[in-house]
């Protein structure tokens, strides 16, 4: 269908797609599951994160990304151009913090990525962003705030939502379960449940549901899961201490496969 | 720059900075509270200067180390702010030059360093140090006093010397001298 | 290293920092003035050889900008108060006894003007410029601190070129009655804690004078208009440079409204007046 229109990312086809944005979106489905899951006072993101080689130093192979104090990005896609796109980004935050003497909102930064990715997707010689991010922070009122981008250029609020690899299962997944106003624990519960793994000792909703989607499509271990919770105070990484235990309370696939069993 | 006093000196753990607070305009007063003492990542710089100059720079290298830290996922040592800051002094200097003289302090792994900067872009590292005319009544006072490992209090009751003896001797009243230390635990403000 | 806008100065340079009106790096920009430079080597010493930016000497240039002037601006508990001349010099001439020199940026900011009055009125308009698109990008207003560092980056950008601006900026926002002091140096201050106050203009010294004796946070509305009027009045009193038309307006939270607006030489008949009374009981 493409025939010779999908070489150029100026032009349009007959039946208006612009093929090079739409190949992005491809490669931004082929990347690894991303999950955001906004709560009454935290942002909880959380990323699969491959098998690193035994000789490689994982601190180099960073999926979610500060991009200035209170804000935290993780994406889909390639990295290399996320890294392209966050070091813009970066550069727009401090920009803007130099001329208005407050922090951007995380609106603000969501078009500010939003209309860098669609500049190159109307400029010859060029090609798009291959990522789609995932933006979370907290505005100047203190309200948690869920942001998407694609290469396209679009931006999009969530209230949860999910890219990446198996996307679609872990949104579906999150429709059923999401509640609004969430507490850090009801977050933090979703986010692990969707990843399908273990029990905190104070289980913590919002970060439950994020891990229990992304549960839905990864393996249950605490070694492929990385987990970032934003609050109005800053962006905290969640210890290997204690998202194990947790990943392995949420992971219900044996009652899964006996459930299966007992239909058979 | 002349009717201004700034000066620093380290001790044992931590580097001690403290600056007038006075913002004039020809012959006028406009502020007597101003802050010439910025933290930059976990550093302090003191800079005095024309406030347009010294507000504008030290908001760019402000900006820039913060930048630095987000990109690295590390804080900026003292010593490579320092370079990155008189690098900037120095490229500008022959086109469009800040008038801004500084002292940085600043905690690293080998221990507390100071580094006296000026408008020329000259910088050392060294144990005490003063800008404007306020450094001809202090410098003194500072060598006579000032030995290795001195203690927070003993720091302290330098510079509250030190204000006391331009109190007593500048012909230009300066009010508002803010001071701040910065440690291995951050920085902090002193109360003089 | 990618380094973020260093601040550059010299002829012709892009701007410091990001985009000119608050925009963002690599965005188009309407609002983004940029004049042709007189094309000569320096234009900073050609427009100080023939357009006379000195204060108080008429060294018998060619054309003399308009500039001498009172300007003050004080914060209290009702909101802020400013207070300004309406005389336009030139050298010894008095080009006119009505100016406004309080620019209405927009319905809850207010501009004063002192030095030249062109580059306040066109600067101070263009800043309007820049706070309604941002605004209308951001949909919510711009602060006061915000607004007065867009000016100082239009002033900075331009510096060492000749503009000549002492303004205050003032405004109620999100923190507050705010007040920042904004000058063609790219200087910005923001008011003192203990003495929020500014006083700025050839007879600047004069005001300081009466507001620093008067002035306290707890000043009820009509004691505060008074003190601003009366403040004015003194420097109009003893600086050539400043005279006719006292304005006074005062800062709520919900926008400013002029409250004053009358001859100087009212004041005088009516303090003169207050004068001889309590000398001749």
């Amino acid at each position: 269908m493409a025939g010779g229109y999908d070489r150029a990312i100026t032009v349009f086809s007959p039946d208006g797609h612009l093929f090079q944005v739409e190949y992005a979106l491809e490669a931004v489905r082929k990347g690894t599951t991303t999950v955001g899951v906004k709560g009454k006072d935290c942002v909880v993101l959380a990323v699969e994160r491959r098998a690193t080689p035994k000789l490689q130093d994982p601190r180099t192979i960073r999926k979610i990304l500060v991009v200035d104090d209170n804000i935290a990005l993780t994406f889909a896609g390639l990295n290399a151009d996320a890294r392209v796109l966050v070091n813009k980004t970066r550069v727009e935050c401090q920009s803007y913090r130099l001329n208005v003497e407050d922090a951007p909102t995380v609106d603000y930064v969501a078009r500010f990525i939003a209309r860098t990715q669609q500049k190159y997707t109307h400029r010859g010689g060029v090609r798009p962003f291959g990522i789609s991010t995932l933006l979370g922070g907290f505005d100047s009122k203190g309200q948690p705030a869920l942001f998407q981008t694609d290469p396209a250029g679009t931006y999009y609020a969530w209230k949860a939502t999910a890219i990446g690899k198996n996307s679609k299962s872990v949104t579906d997944f999150l429709e059923k379960k999401y509640k609004e106003d969430l507490d850090e624990d009801a977050v933090r519960a979703t986010v692990l449940t969707c990843l399908r793994e273990a029990l905190l000792v104070k289980p913590d909703a919002t970060v439950k549901l994020a891990l229990k989607g992304l549960l839905e499509v990864t393996e249950a271990s605490g070694k492929n899961i990385e987990v970032v919770i934003i609050k109005e105070s800053g962006i905290t990484w969640m210890p290997d201490d204690t998202l194990e235990p947790l990943v392995k309370e949420l992971d219900d696939t044996a009652e899964k496969i006996a459930k299966l069993k007992e239909q058979q | 720059m002349g009717t201004e006093a700034m000066f620093g000196l380290t001790g044992k753990d931590f580097v001690i900075l403290a600056a007038d607070g006075q913002a004039a305009y020809s012959i006028i007063r406009l502020k007597n509270d101003a802050d010439k003492i910025w933290k930059v990542g976990n550093m302090l710089f003191a800079c005095s200067g024309p406030p347009a100059d010294t507000a504008n720079f030290m908001e760019f290298i402000e900006k820039n180390v913060k930048l630095n830290e987000l990109r690295t996922g590390i804080p900026m040592s003292t010593k490579a702010a320092a370079s990155f800051t008189r690098n900037e002094l120095a490229h500008a200097l022959r086109k469009g030059p800040f008038q801004a003289d500084l002292l940085i302090g600043g905690i690293d792994n080998e221990g507390p360093s100071l580094y006296f900067m000026d408008y020329l872009a000259s910088s050392e590292k060294v144990n005490k140090a003063a800008h404007g005319y306020g450094a001809m009544f202090t410098l003194g006072l500072m060598d006579r006093y000032w030995k290795p490992d001195l203690t927070e209090a003993e720091a302290i009751d330098i510079i509250k010397k030190c204000i006391k003896e331009l109190e007593t001797r500048f012909i230009v009243d300066l009010p508002g001298f803010k001071c701040k230390i910065v440690s291995k635990e951050g920085t902090k403000d002193v109360t003089l | 290293m990618d380094l973020l806008g260093a601040p550059k100065r010299g002829m012709f340079r892009d701007f410091a920092g990001t985009g000119a009106a608050g925009l963002p790096n690599g965005c188009d920009s309407i609002s983004e003035a940029r004049f042709a430079l007189p094309a000569v080597q320096d234009p900073a010493t050609f427009v100080e050889t023939h357009f006379s930016p000195g204060t108080y000497e008429d060294n018998g240039k060619r054309v003399k900008f308009s500039k001498g002037t009172t300007t003050l601006a004080f914060k209290f508990k009702g909101g802020v108060i400013v207070s300004v001349d309406s005389r336009a010099s030139q050298g010894s001439y008095i080009g006119s006894q009505t100016v406004k020199k309080v620019i209405e940026i927009n319905p809850y900011l207010l501009g004063t003007m002192a030095g030249g009055a062109a580059d306040c009125l066109f600067w101070e308009r263009n800043l309007g410029m820049q706070c309604r698109i941002f605004e209308l990008r951001n949909k919510e207003r711009i602060s006061v601190a915000a607004a007065s560092k867009l000016l100082a980056n239009t002033m900075n950008s331009y510096k060492g070129m000749g503009l000549s601006m002492g303004t205050m900026i003032t405004g109620w926002d999100k923190k507050g009655p705010q007040l920042y002091y904004v000058d063609n140096d790219g200087t910005r201050l923001k008011a003192d804690e203990n003495k929020p106050y500014f006083c700025v203009g050839s007879g600047g010294t004069f005001a300081y004078g009466v507001l620093d004796t008067n002035w306290s946070f707890d000043l009820s509305d009509e004691e505060a208009i008074e003190l601003g009027k009366r403040a004015i009045y003194h420097a109009t009193y003893r600086d050539a440079y400043s005279g006719g038309v006292n304005n006074v307006y005062h800062v709520q939270e919900n926008g400013w409204v002029q409250v004053y607006s009358d001859d100087t030489y009212k004041s005088h008949d009516k303090y003169s007046a207050e004068r001889e009374a309590a000398a001749n009981p």
